[in-house]
């Protein structure tokens, strides 16, 4: 723990956002700790977790915000869009109107949170509970596909965290995208600046870093 | 020498293995039929023999003499038949016996070796003897170390060793004896402890019952009952006190709980008639989906308890006042949170209480403000308890503004859940119980205890370990330490009230 204070790996701020009960926490418990059960409490608020991985040979640190999904809550919840790098918006496949909030869910985050290149953050699509086997939303994957064109999405997964489907492949998928918008936000601001503190922070680390 | 740990009743050694038993009384049983068989054929020839002999020779003399004496002769001999029949059925018999007799030495020696085999090398009597005395200073648990003779078929250990191992094997048994001594002493201090624990709340039960809650609008000010209040309220006037304590501001009856229950079943049935999603303009979808959202959060009130989830003795009825809730008040409607508030009121109320607690807990000035979620509002209360929190414990409010928690990101679940879903179940009605006493200012007050419990920890962990430890706070958290902590936070800055610094910041945004 007191180690993790002095590191000085990519820390990733990463939100995980979408309807009440699609299964936000049950990803996040698969995800950091392996694990599913249907026992879970309801997300008052916001909760947290922290997956620590190794990419290219690089400890990247992943900062899992768990978000209430109550619409309610929205205007509690929105100031912990501020620092996000990434997000994941999860729907419920079972439910219908899991899938119609999601361009709110977009919509919202845009509004809220735009990188310096005027870029929204990267956002993957999660559509869980898919082991469930009613998967009529995403059976077309060439509809899912232009959907996620249209709505700014990075890509889509069917994930299930009861059976472990797609969780990591998504997650995965999801720092290789926020790697490649911090690689190109360096490369963009690096030449016209002489802040030697940027200097510093450039070989094998990132901007994020300092947020911990 | 081996040590064995095995279980006290020992197994007998299993005679399954017996086919040389089987084999020889099957001999002795073919043996015996075939002799008797021979035995009844020579006999019943011999008689015809005798008595053909005793005819013909009638015949050849034909006198009646001589008929007379071969008959004679035929049943002499017939006689002596019989005779030699009952001699030979004797010995069968007796050979029988002999047999039986041999087969139960069989037996024994079978079970001598067998004995033999799973004790070592010396005479079957010997180990029997040394099992019993074995017995005899085995502990009180079911498990015990049995010392073991060294296999036949390895060399016999020296004298020195052999009496080393014995006095090894000794000193093992008395120090499971002395754990096991300790452990009884050690239970019974607890269940002394526990006596003790449920004589006071006995005792407490009874001055409540006897004297407070008859004079309840005299005493609930008086220092000795606000004294006794704080050391947590007996289980079973828990309910009552709470009641009490909340109030009836809103003039709620059963009556009325009935009316708005009748009329959530109502929207109910139509609900489930028309489908989830009928879309007749948005304050009915919202309406609708606030009824959607009971059913989901529900299952995920206390999961542990399995009393609220489907199925549950209590689902039905925490369903049916969260309902009546939203059709009460619609302004409100549903909110996350509520189904935690609700629950912790029916584990200690009847549902007509529960509901009117409920409505009325929930109508206090910082419960509408986070229920309603009125953000500049909870901005308010929380800027509040920062002043305090500065006040208390000055170093973990500069390390968490160092390291970016907010006190929004633990005090947004402590304060909706009024602690039920972050601290165990016993300490959070505790924490109800006091705050039922003091108002809101003792939620806040809780939260500095927390905060001042953990400080030592929480100022070696960064942002993320943190706000994880602090949303999921340690499942043994001790309750009288807590309660220590709390009593040691006065609500005080500089000499202003915890009223006093929230209305301030309140007016502030009046302005």
């Amino acid at each position: 723990m007191i180690m993790m204070w002095f590191c000085l790996c990519p820390l990733f701020q990463v939100l995980v956002i979408g309807d009440l009960g699609v299964g936000k926490t049950s990803i996040i418990k698969r995800y950091v700790h392996q694990t599913y059960s249907t026992n879970y409490r309801a997300t008052i608020g916001v909760d947290f977790a922290l997956k620590v991985l190794n990419w290219d040979s690089e400890t990247v640190r992943l900062q899992l915000w768990d978000i209430a999904g109550q619409e309610r809550f929205g205007n509690m919840t929105r100031v912990y869009y501020r620092e996000a790098m990434g997000a994941f918006i999860v729907f419920d496949v079972t439910r219908p109107t899991t899938f119609e909030a999601i361009t709110k869910w977009k919509e919202d985050l845009d509004s809220k949170l735009m990188l310096t290149n005027r870029e929204s953050i990267a956002t993957v699509l999660l559509a869980n509970k898919c082991d469930q086997g009613r998967e009529v939303l995403t059976n077309n994957g060439v509809k899912m596909d232009q959907f996620c064109k249209d709505n700014g999405f990075v890509g889509w997964f069917k994930t299930s965290a009861k059976e472990n489907t797609n969780i990591s492949e998504a997650a995965n998928f999801l720092v290789k995208h926020i790697m490649a918008t911090e690689n190109d936000f360096l490369k963009s601001v690096v030449p016209d600046t002489i802040s030697p503190k940027l200097n510093d922070s450039q070989p094998g680390t990132c901007s994020a870093c300092y947020k911990s | 020498m081996t040590y064995k740990i095995s279980l006290r009743s020992h197994q007998q050694p299993s005679y399954s293995s017996v086919p040389p038993l089987v084999f020889s009384l099957s001999l002795f049983l073919s043996l015996s039929l075939s002799l008797s068989l021979s035995l009844s054929l020579s006999v019943s020839l011999s008689i015809c023999r005798s008595l053909s002999l005793s005819l013909a020779v009638s015949f050849f003399l034909s006198l009646p003499v001589s008929a007379t004496l071969g008959l004679s002769f035929s049943l002499s001999l017939s006689l002596c038949l019989s005779l030699s029949l009952s001699l030979c059925l004797s010995v069968c018999l007796s050979v029988w016996f002999l047999w039986r007799f041999r087969f139960l030495m069989y037996l024994q020696e079978y079970e001598a070796r067998a004995g033999k085999a799973g004790s070592g090398g010396t005479s079957p009597t010997q180990p029997q003897h040394g099992r019993r005395k074995n017995l005899d200073f085995e502990p009180l648990s079911t498990t015990a170390l049995i010392l073991e003779d060294r296999p036949s078929n390895l060399p016999a250990k020296p004298v020195e060793e052999a009496q080393r191992h014995r006095q090894e094997y000794d000193e093992m048994v008395a120090e499971a004896k002395k754990r096991e001594l300790k452990e009884a002493q050690r239970k019974r201090k607890e269940m002394k402890e526990r006596f003790k624990q449920e004589d006071s709340i006995a005792n407490a039960m009874v001055v409540w019952n006897h004297d407070i809650l008859p004079n309840w609008d005299n005493m609930r000010n008086t220092r000795r009952v606000r004294e006794l209040w704080w050391q947590g309220l007996p289980p079973n006037v828990r309910g009552k006190v709470w009641s009490l304590a909340i109030g009836n501001e809103l003039n709620i009856t059963p009556e009325l709980y009935d009316i708005f229950l009748s009329r959530a079943k109502e929207r109910w049935r139509s609900f489930s008639e028309t489908g989830s999603e009928a879309d007749d303009g948005a304050s009915l979808a919202d309406r609708e989906s606030s009824l959607d959202l009971i059913k989901l959060d529900i299952s995920r009130t206390f999961p542990p308890l399995f009393i609220f989830q489907k199925g549950g003795p209590y689902h039905d009825l925490l369903h049916s006042v969260l309902g009546a809730y939203t059709c009460y008040r619609p302004d409100v409607g549903y909110v996350q949170g509520m189904s935690f508030i609700a629950a912790v009121l029916i584990l200690n109320l009847d549902e007509a209480d529960a509901f009117i607690a409920f409505a009325n807990l929930l109508n206090k000035p910082c419960q509408l403000a986070f229920f309603r979620v009125d953000h500049d509002l909870m901005l308010k209360y929380f800027a509040a308890f920062e002043v305090f929190f500065e006040e208390n414990l000055p170093r973990l409010f500069n390390h968490f503004q160092n390291s970016n928690l907010t006190p929004d990101l633990y005090l947004i679940d402590w304060i909706f859940t009024l602690y039920s879903k972050s601290l165990p179940l016993d300490v959070a009605c505790r924490v109800w119980d006091v705050f039922c006493r003091d108002g809101e200012e003792f939620l806040f007050r809780t939260g500095l205890g927390i905060l001042r419990l953990y400080e030592d920890v929480l100022l070696q962990m960064d942002f993320i370990h943190s706000a994880q430890f602090l949303t999921r706070l340690p499942e043994d958290i001790d309750s009288d330490r807590l309660f220590a902590c709390i009593a040691a936070m006065p609500m005080l800055n500089g000499n202003k009230k915890w009223s006093q610094v929230s209305s301030s910041k309140h007016k502030k945004t009046g302005k």
